[in-house]
């Protein structure tokens, strides 16, 4: 067990946090599988308009490798399905019917289980609908059943703004946990790292067995899955996989196995100075946004699944996205200041030295939506690696992306990497400049190209 | 008002323009439409005024000088008043041409390559005008300008792409183009037919073996009104003490890097330094300048805290950013001692390092990723 202290990156200061208190909330009124949170699956629909759909039935399924299941997360009625631009599968929306009734698979006991082979745990998980939760790196895509990863990192801890906090989730469900442990155990042969903050306290987390536990403290992004992996078993070539997944989706894979059924149990922080109860919801995969707020959503506020940083405009109408565990609500911007370029800035949301409430001691101001300028060249060019706790050359990376130097780019250690490691920098940017997208744009031209 | 720039209508091609000044007035007022949902409050119009705010002593300072120089040759009792007055008359026009005739070139490529007009121009257009002499003609701060906008940064694709400085482009090529306007000892009072050699041309000029500091003292130059910045010179660059006061507000704002300077200062401290012991009866009278003296004289205070920390044409790597800003110290004291031709070296130093700072970067770039690739993987892999 090591503790690895990150000394870049920083916290943005905002109003929000959610209470230490969960409440359960009632099967929503609409659920929706969203195919463009997957990456690096072709999506092919398996149900219709109309069509009846059990917890557990698959939705969606890879077109080049069918094991792969997207599973509907509610027993109900295929509502809708929306399609954007040219086809593009935006939302497959279910109506459920509040029965949750289940698709019912093989159960078994944890004496059981510590006796499966690592090709039926596999076979089970891509069964159950559980798989899609895990992903590998590099690439941030779902996992493949054929690969053989050096190593499975569990994300059980979350720095970005207002997260929700994993150690407070896991309370009181180390059976749970150590079992989904011993399930993914069998998955590799190389080391299954357990990362998790320098104080958690659950037993889960402590107490956790047959993996290495590491803990880090530190600013975001310490709790990003790059960060960790970046550490413990860094990728240096696209043929070093390692797989990654979060603390609920091994909660999940346990009930898999312990209760036979796809469990679509998901904890979301609801958090934001624009949420008025702000706790920790017991709902679904896939919930409409508003049923987290009992239907009061307000028409100047941002409803976002994830966090600012790195979190999707879900709109009013929206669903919680695949992997999300976090919902937060701030005020849209647009209001338009007079010579804000000379205003000193007693209140003002930033990294930079510019403003006055730079040099005030560090507190939770209010934030919205805005840009606060325009997009601009990349002129000051000094301020990104400070908040990467990656050893990259930020500046440099994105010139070699930009350029289309494949081979630069994998040499500056773009594998290593995701678009939400570069989320303060674009937070930052006096230029206004998206480095993650940048990123991700590299990323996938080296995985079409490479 | 809006409608008439949009798309179709009639003044859309000067849209750039409009929106320039529409979000000069206000802020853009635009939302993200993706993560970070949340930006800072900084952006590149804010950074740039800082710079220019920055500059504001090193411009009152400037116009505070050149009218007080004029009192001085003319022979008239000083006349607080009077300073800013006959300053204002000679240094505004310079400023306010420099920032026309670069504004217009600024506008001219946003309008024909569509996009918006950068805030660095408010930069370049001060620190052009600040490094010229009292005397220059107007039409050639016009041409000097335009060359620096157009060849020094839109050949090579505007804001953020360009190698070289183009204040300093505007400045070399004027140096060379108008020599007669920019160097001698005629230009740097603005009273006709009044001669005074700059402190650099004095020592330049001293013999052999004598002490620069008598010659310096003999002219009427000391330490104290050097670093003040009561002595003929470009425009802005007299003063050490304004461009320290630039140099403290650039720091606590981050906006410069500290770096750059402090190599400056370094590189420049060293090489004076090695020429102070190595002084004697034989050498010229430049080596036995202490090192200190080099810090407030000519233009190097300025250069270094304007001109060199422009992050766009010097070096991106920390570790080089240092030996960037050591280098123009070197530079710029070699040029200074024992080359005839040039009296001044920072400029042509700070452009060549310019031309370098990429070369600087690519070895340390080269380091990073040879570290990279020598990382070791953690022990007990199965692959």
């Amino acid at each position: 067990m090591g503790t690895f202290y990150i000394k870049q990156g920083r916290n943005i200061q905002l109003e929000g946090a959610a209470k230490t208190e969960i409440v359960k909330l009632p099967i929503p009124a609409r659920v929706a599988i969203l195919p463009q949170d997957f990456r690096g699956i072709k999506p092919r629909l398996e149900v219709e308009v109309g069509n009846l759909v059990k917890a557990g039935t698959p939705v969606l399924v890879d077109r080049t490798h069918p094991e792969i299941k997207i599973v509907s997360p509610a027993s109900g009625k295929v509502m809708a399905i929306n399609r954007g631009d040219k086809r593009l599968l935006l939302e497959i929306v279910i109506e459920p019917d509040g029965r949750q009734e289940a698709i019912h698979l093989r159960k078994f006991s944890h004496e059981e289980i510590k006796n499966l082979s690592r090709q039926q745990i596999i076979e089970h998980l891509l069964e159950g609908g559980v798989w899609p939760f895990i992903r590998q790196r590099p690439f941030s895509k779902i996992a493949h059943p054929q690969d053989t990863p050096q190593a499975i990192f569990i994300q059980a801890m979350n720095t970005e703004p207002l997260a929700p906090d994993v150690d407070f989730i896991l309370k009181d469900k180390e059976a749970e946990f150590q079992t989904g442990l011993d399930i993914l155990r069998q998955l590799t042969k190389g080391k299954v790292y357990l990362c998790f903050d320098l104080n958690a306290k659950s037993k889960a987390l402590l107490e956790a067995k047959n993996v290495e536990k590491h803990t880090f403290a530190g600013p975001h992004p310490a709790g990003n899955v790059s960060t960790h992996i970046h550490y413990l078993n860094p990728i240096r070539q696209r043929n070093d996989i390692v797989w990654y997944l979060g603390a609920q989706e091994v909660l999940r894979a346990a009930a898999l196995f312990l209760y036979g059924a796809f469990s679509p149990e998901r904890y979301v922080a609801i958090t934001g100075e624009g949420a008025e109860k702000r706790v920790y919801a017991q709902t679904i995969i896939g919930t409409a946004i508003n049923n987290l707020f009992e239907g009061k959503l307000k028409s100047d506020m941002r409803y976002i699944s994830g966090s600012i940083l790195n979190g999707k405009n879900s709109g009013r109408n929206g669903y919680l996205s695949f992997y999300d565990t976090q919902v937060t609500v701030i005020p849209e911007g647009g209001r338009r200041h007079f010579l804000g370029w000379l205003t000193p800035g007693f209140k003002q949301n930033t990294f930079s030295k510019t403003f006055v409430s730079s040099f005030l001691p560090e507190r939770e101001v209010a934030v919205d939506t805005d840009t606060h300028g325009s997009d601009r060249a990349i002129v000051l060019n000094d301020i990104y690696d400070q908040y990467v706790a990656l050893d990259i050359m930020t500046f440099f990376l994105l010139r070699a992306v930009i350029a289309g130097d494949i081979e630069e780019a994998e040499k500056l250690g773009i594998l290593e990497c995701d678009e939400e490691d570069f989320a303060l920098c674009s937070f930052a940017c006096p230029s206004k400049t998206d480095v993650g997208g940048i990123i991700r744009a590299g990323l996938d031209l080296i995985e079409r190209e490479g | 008002m809006r409608a008439w720039f949009e798309k179709g209508k009639p003044l859309a091609k000067f849209y750039p323009l409009y929106e320039a000044l529409d979000t000069f007035i206000l802020t853009p007022g635009k939302v993200t439409k993706k993560g970070p949902h949340v930006r800072d409050g900084v952006d590149l119009k804010r950074v740039m005024v800082f710079v220019v705010i920055a500059l504001i002593p090193a411009t009152a300072m400037g116009i505070f000088n050149t009218g007080y120089q004029m009192l001085l040759a003319k022979g008239l009792p000083y006349d607080f008043a009077q300073c800013w007055w006959l300053g204002a008359q000679k240094v505004l026009p310079i400023i306010i041409v420099s920032y026309a005739a670069g504004g217009f070139w600024e506008v001219l490529f946003a309008v024909t390559r569509k996009h918006e007009i950068n805030e660095g121009f408010l930069v370049t257009g001060i620190l052009y005008a600040l490094t010229l002499p009292p005397t220059m003609p107007l039409w050639q701060v016009a041409v000097g300008i335009s060359f620096g906008v157009v060849f020094g940064k839109e050949i090579f694709g505007g804001t953020g792409m360009n190698i070289f400085n183009p204040a300093l482009v505007a400045r070399a090529f004027v140096f060379f183009a108008y020599p007669a306007q920019i160097s001698g000892s005629a230009v740097w009072v603005a009273v006709d037919g009044f001669t005074q050699a700059t402190p650099l041309a004095v020592i330049k000029e001293a013999a052999r073996g004598s002490s620069p500091i008598a010659a310096l003292s003999d002219a009427g130059f000391h330490f104290h009104n050097m670093f003040l910045g009561f002595i003929p010179g470009s425009i802005g660059e007299t003063s050490a003490l304004a461009c320290l006061v630039g140099l403290i507000f650039l720091l606590l704002t981050r906006i410069a890097s500290w770096r750059i300077v402090a190599g400056c200062v370094a590189g420049l401290l060293a090489m004076s330094g090695v020429f102070y012991l190595l002084r004697g009866p034989e050498q010229l009278a430049f080596f036995a300048l202490p090192p200190h003296w080099h810090l407030v004289l000519g233009g190097f205070a300025f250069g270094a805290v304007f001109m060199a920390t422009d992050p766009v044409s010097g070096c991106a790597t920390n570790a080089g950013r240092w030996i960037y800003g050591f280098l123009i110290g070197v530079l710029t004291v070699l040029i200074r001692v024992v080359n005839p031709a040039y009296p001044e070296g920072v400029m042509l130093s700070i452009l060549f390092m310019n031309a370098f700072a990429p070369l600087i970067d690519h070895f340390i770039v080269e380091g990073h990723i040879k570290r990279r690739s020598k990382r070791l993987k953690p022990a007990g892999q199965p692959q």
